[in-house]
């Protein structure tokens, strides 16, 4: 991956992450989930064969389209108004110790680990970083699957360069895919009938 | 057939086909006790790896099943722990007809377990991180049925399991580092960090360990008590056959020694903690975590008698946390909520469920004469050897669980009886129903008979053989 191509991924990696962290509308948040596994699909790209790195495209890709259907499928509920701005400057402000930490520690363990590039230390420890902050700051089911989700997606980016099993691959997409499903299970089973 | 197809793949595939059973009956309750009944006796009877006839007939079970390139090995020693595995599954079951958690109790069980087997299977079996993280995920509808609100318990059990899953399958990769070359300190540091974070996760170890009372307030107490007996189990035994495959864990005294600290930890704060508690939930929650803490204390013990006092301990605590969930699940069902406060009609009505609850606290904070007491003692012993002031931090937690226990004693006690309502037919309480009758006294005796006579399960020591590095 050429040095202008690994910043500009990792850029847009950061701005879809970002945008989830602080926005409020949940289509554009699985939109940009959508999205960021592009960008982790290319970060992957290094290390796998095209073939298997799309495993993880089209496994988040499905993830975000099985929390988007369930979101859909449930009334909307309008944003706090009186806190967002403090909440957002909040999390932005959260992210961006996140991204300083990141500049920080991503050359020296690419340098120490010899087996992921710079643009994939970056990568994958800012969507460890940014998911770890959604979980943290952002409340309910939803924001805590798009904050696992993310995490995951960083961890992989480090973990395709270390291992390539097959079983891995597939018992990771099954994870993905189980915190999609069990979130949309937990956002719909209040309205689901109860048993007896 | 390979041991694993049996034992792990076949109950997967059977806990699935039974979840699209749809009618509101027992039928997929009686499947899955009858199929985990025969597992567990082709377990106990069968040999792994042996050409058997039948008649005409010859059959072997394989140790190995090759999936996706790698090995899940299930050989002849770790026989007599899917015995064990199985035959708890099978009481959790038979427990599910009186304590009814849900509908999909048979077949979700069934699911975690072959799930619990295939980590315990699995070779490189740092994976099973992610086998017992899918097991966790299988688990929500049980802890959250269709129709309730989900609490915020489930939402931090479910995020501080996954937690688990980098740090352990990072550990993996750093492992081989520190196998190629185990003076590199600064490696071998790293690994012990991502290891010790990984099972802090699993293990709901302090100060991870708040979704379990949180999630006590918000399910049904013997849904969590299965998760919380049978997590830990699978997780401890991975952290044993991690000891046991790893040289520089095995001989490096500092391992043991952090882990009798964590475990000293998790039973003195659970034992505070339980001892402050007024639901019986959370109360359920704290019991599981001085348990967790006494297996992490056996195994910190070391060698050849932290390993025997692992099993020895592992047993008996399953019995009691078997029967004390579903007892909670019971009480449950007859009360409003499980405060203490609002439980005592409801305990004067099941002294057996009540007399059993109170045992089994007792049983879990080491009295003597009850199973699990020898096992605690042998802890007692080798952390008096080792450390004064662990001893004395894990003796005020057994003391704090002792004194929940006498809590719950005393609201059964000076609980009035129920007042007699005109035109109202009384609630049916436990003396007139045979099966709890039956569970009291087949449990208690038990209890009893083994800690009277340890020597009583001596056999199941031979589950020490699966780990012969640690042995010597």
């Amino acid at each position: 991956m050429s040095d202008f191509t690994g910043t500009l991924v990792v850029l847009l990696l950061l701005i879809t992450a970002l945008y989830m962290l602080v926005n409020q509308n949940w289509r554009w948040a699985i939109a940009a989930l959508g999205i960021q596994y592009i960008w982790a699909f290319l970060l992957v790209i290094p290390s796998w064969p095209a073939e298997l790195a799309v495993v993880k495209l089209v496994t988040g890709w499905i993830a975000a389209s099985v929390l988007g259907l369930t979101r859909l499928n449930l009334p909307e509920t309008p944003p706090a108004s009186g806190s967002v701005p403090s909440g957002i400057a909040f999390r932005l402000l959260a992210a961006g110790l996140v991204v300083l930490l990141v500049l920080g520690a991503a050359p020296r363990l690419a340098e120490w680990s010899r087996a992921f590039d710079i643009y994939q230390a970056w990568g994958g420890l800012l969507l460890i970083g940014i998911g770890l902050m959604q979980i943290a700051l952002r409340s309910g089911f939803f924001r805590s699957a798009l904050g696992l989700l993310t995490l995951f997606a960083g961890f992989e980016i480090l973990y395709a360069a270390v291992e390539a099993s097959t079983l891995v691959t597939g018992l990771l997409t099954a994870v993905n895919l189980g915190i999609a499903l069990v979130a949309s299970y937990l956002l719909i089973a209040p309205t689901l009938e109860a048993e007896e | 057939m390979s041991s694993a197809f049996l034992w792990a793949v076949l109950p997967i595939a059977a806990g699935a086909a039974m979840l699209l059973y749809r009618r509101k009956d027992d039928t997929p309750l009686y499947l899955a006790l009858g199929l985990s009944a025969v597992l567990t006796w082709i377990a106990w009877q069968f040999p792994i790896d042996a050409v058997l006839q039948l008649g005409s007939v010859s059959f072997e079970i394989t140790p190995t099943l090759v999936l996706l390139g790698r090995n899940f090995t299930l050989g002849e020693t770790q026989r007599l722990l899917l015995t064990f595995m199985y035959a708890a599954q099978t009481f959790w079951l038979l427990g599910a007809f009186i304590t009814r958690p849900g509908r999909l109790f048979p077949g979700l069980s069934l699911i975690a377990v072959g799930l619990f087997m295939a980590a315990l299977a699995v070779q490189p079996f740092l994976y099973a991180a992610l086998l017992l993280a899918a097991a966790v995920l299988v688990w929500v509808p049980l802890l959250v049925p269709a129709g309730r609100q989900p609490g915020r318990g489930v939402q931090r059990a479910i995020v501080f399991n996954l937690f688990a899953v980098p740090f352990i399958l990072f550990t993996g990769w750093l492992l081989t580092g520190v196998e190629a070359t185990p003076g590199n300190f600064g490696l071998v540091l790293r690994a012990g960090l991502l290891l010790a974070l990984g099972f802090s996760f699993l293990l709901a170890v302090f100060p991870f360990h708040s979704w379990m009372p949180m999630l006590a307030q918000e399910t049904h107490p013997y849904a969590l008590g299965f998760l919380m007996f049978f997590l830990p189990a699978v997780s401890s035994l991975f952290l044993l056959s991690l000891i046991e495959r790893y040289v520089w864990l095995r001989e490096n005294p500092a391992v043991f020694q952090i882990l009798l600290a964590a475990g000293s930890l998790g039973v003195l704060l659970g034992g505070a903690w339980a001892s402050q508690q007024r639901h019986l939930g959370r109360l359920l929650a704290f019991a599981c975590m001085v348990a967790t803490g006494g297996l992490l204390q056996a195994i910190g013990l070391g060698d050849a008698t932290g390993l025997h006092t692992f099993f020895a301990l592992l047993l008996p605590q399953a019995w009691v946390l078997w029967a004390l969930s579903a007892c909670l699940a019971v009480l449950a069902r007859h009360t409003p909520s499980l405060q203490l406060e609002e439980l005592g009609p409801a305990l004067r009505q099941h002294p057996l469920l009540a007399f059993t609850s109170v045992a089994g606290l007792f049983a879990l904070a080491g009295l003597p004469l009850l199973g699990p007491f020898a096992a605690h003692l042998a802890i007692w012993s080798g952390l008096g050897l080792q450390s004064v002031a662990l001893l004395v931090l894990s003796l005020l937690g057994s003391l704090g669980l002792l004194a929940a226990g006498l809590r719950l004693l005393y609201a059964w006690l000076s609980a009035p009886a129920p007042a007699p309502q005109r035109g109202e037919s009384q609630p049916r309480g436990d003396f007139p129903n045979p099966y709890i009758w039956a569970f009291f006294i087949i449990w208690g005796v038990t209890l009893l008979g083994y800690g009277l006579l340890p020597s009583f399960l001596a056999p199941v020591q031979r589950l020490v053989l699966m780990f012969p590095q640690l042995l010597q």
